[in-house]
């Protein structure tokens, strides 16, 4: 089963979709009362301030904050991934989940980054975290999706880059974040998904 | 980052595709679940589901956009036509797309831009442009059915509120007469950020390419035998 954090914003009807072409069982979460111990995802398309405001407003932010140090699995996902670390620029400055140490800076002219760029997973490279999956394919490589205007700066290496430094995805311990959108990368977004849940 | 190779995908009222000839003659293409199906199948790099109207606004889209939200598909979505401040929280609340796309009628309602900016960020923000070159530049303005000259202002406006343009070559639509490269004459909006679509050539496509445009938007016709999403990439 999977918790797709569910506030009235983010794509959530593409992550589910997303989850039912792997057949994965999934369920919307409004409220701290319906957290379960599955795997979190936190969707994206929206601003840090409103989603942030809404997390804050149902209790919904330290939940997630208590069980990601509990060692749950959390995934985030464009935006969700942005509010994992302290702090956003978005909507004039946003105090974010602070799961992960870094920040949320616009891409240098506040340009955007919409379009494809080429993704390469090795999970051999992850062997010994538990929370990825012990496949028989252990690489994805292709391209993924990206849609957004602000980067993530981790004060960490287990973030991987494309050339032009945006943070494509982290993945440290259970918490992975992805800067793409996995739900719309077509097949390696498929694969991905396949090795992490 | 990558020059997008997209299509275009016009929807009737009734929620079927449709192929638009030049902006006056439509013909139905089938079922849309199909044909976004189809697409997806194809990987193209994004789908521009649109639902093209006169006047300004029009309360039928929010019945389609519900109809495709259940469509599931991997590939990214943009959807406009008809969103208003009537069915902007409807359509974002529960979003199965990425990007709005709206067109002239909503250029000067900032209160309706902000908001979708709000729930869905900048980088969503896509202005239609279709245009004819008749000595000058003109744009369609829906709200009177009609191509007007385009004032100076209006460009500073579109680059503050849009992150992208798509460009429609009103003539060309629907044929392969090839796009208007002219109309960048008149362009005062970035061209990283500029989509064109309407009668793209595979010339057409690989000047895009060079000139550093963002992407194409292929026509529907593509989903027919005479064109081959992968012959143009």
């Amino acid at each position: 089963m999977v918790s797709i954090i569910d506030v009235g914003l983010g794509n959530v009807r593409s992550i589910e979709h997303w989850l039912d072409r792997s057949n994965l069982f999934y369920k919307r979460v409004p409220e701290v009362e319906s957290v379960t111990d599955d795997v979190i995802i936190i969707p994206g398309v929206s601003s840090a301030g409103e989603y942030m405001r809404r997390l804050k407003e149902r209790g919904l932010d330290k939940e997630i904050i208590d069980r990601s140090r509990q060692g749950q699995k959390i995934i985030g996902i464009c935006l969700g991934f942005q509010i994992l670390t302290d702090y956003s620029e978005e909507d004039g400055g946003i105090e974010c989940l602070g799961i992960l140490k870094g920040s949320t800076k616009y891409i240098d002219g506040h340009k955007t980054h919409n379009g494809w760029d080429a993704f390469h997973l090795d999970a051999r490279k992850f062997s010994e975290n538990l929370h990825i999956k012990k496949k028989q394919k252990k690489i994805v490589s292709g391209r993924v999706y990206f849609n957004h205007e602000l980067r993530v700066e981790l004060e960490c290496s287990h973030a991987s880059q494309l050339d032009n430094g945006i943070t494509s995805f982290s993945i440290q311990d259970n918490i992975f974040g992805f800067q793409f959108h996995p739900e719309k990368s077509q097949k390696s977004g498929q694969e991905l998904l396949e090795l992490i849940i | 980052m990558s020059f997008r190779i997209g299509a275009t995908v016009l929807i009737d009222h009734n929620g079927n595709a449709i192929q638009s000839y030049g902006f006056k003659e439509k013909r139905i293409l089938g079922d849309l679940q199909k044909v976004l199906k189809f697409l997806d199948a194809y990987e193209v790099d994004e789908i521009h589901a649109i639902v093209p109207f006169k006047g300004k606004g029009d309360s039928g889209s929010s019945k389609i956009f519900s109809h495709l939200s259940e469509i599931s598909i991997s590939t990214p979505l943009s959807i406009g036509g008809g969103i208003t401040e009537r069915n902007i929280e409807k359509i974002t609340k529960d979003p199965f797309f990425e990007r709005c796309i709206f067109n002239s009628a909503i250029f000067n309602n900032p209160e309706l831009l902000q908001k979708t900016k709000s729930i869905m960020g900048h980088q969503s923000m896509v202005a239609s442009i279709p245009f004819i070159i008749d000595d000058n530049l003109k744009i369609y303005h829906s709200k009177t059915n009609s191509f007007q000259a385009i004032k100076d202002e209006l460009w500073k406006e579109i680059e503050s509120n849009f992150n992208e343009v798509l460009l429609l070559d009103a003539n060309a639509e629907g044929n392969k007469k090839g796009f208007n490269f002219q109309v960048f004459k008149y362009i005062k909006f970035p061209i990283d950020r500029i989509l064109i679509s309407g009668g793209l050539t595979k010339c057409d496509i690989n000047k895009a390419r060079k000139m550093g445009l963002a992407g194409v938007s292929i026509d529907n016709f593509a989903l027919h035998s005479e064109y081959s999403i992968e012959a143009l990439r």
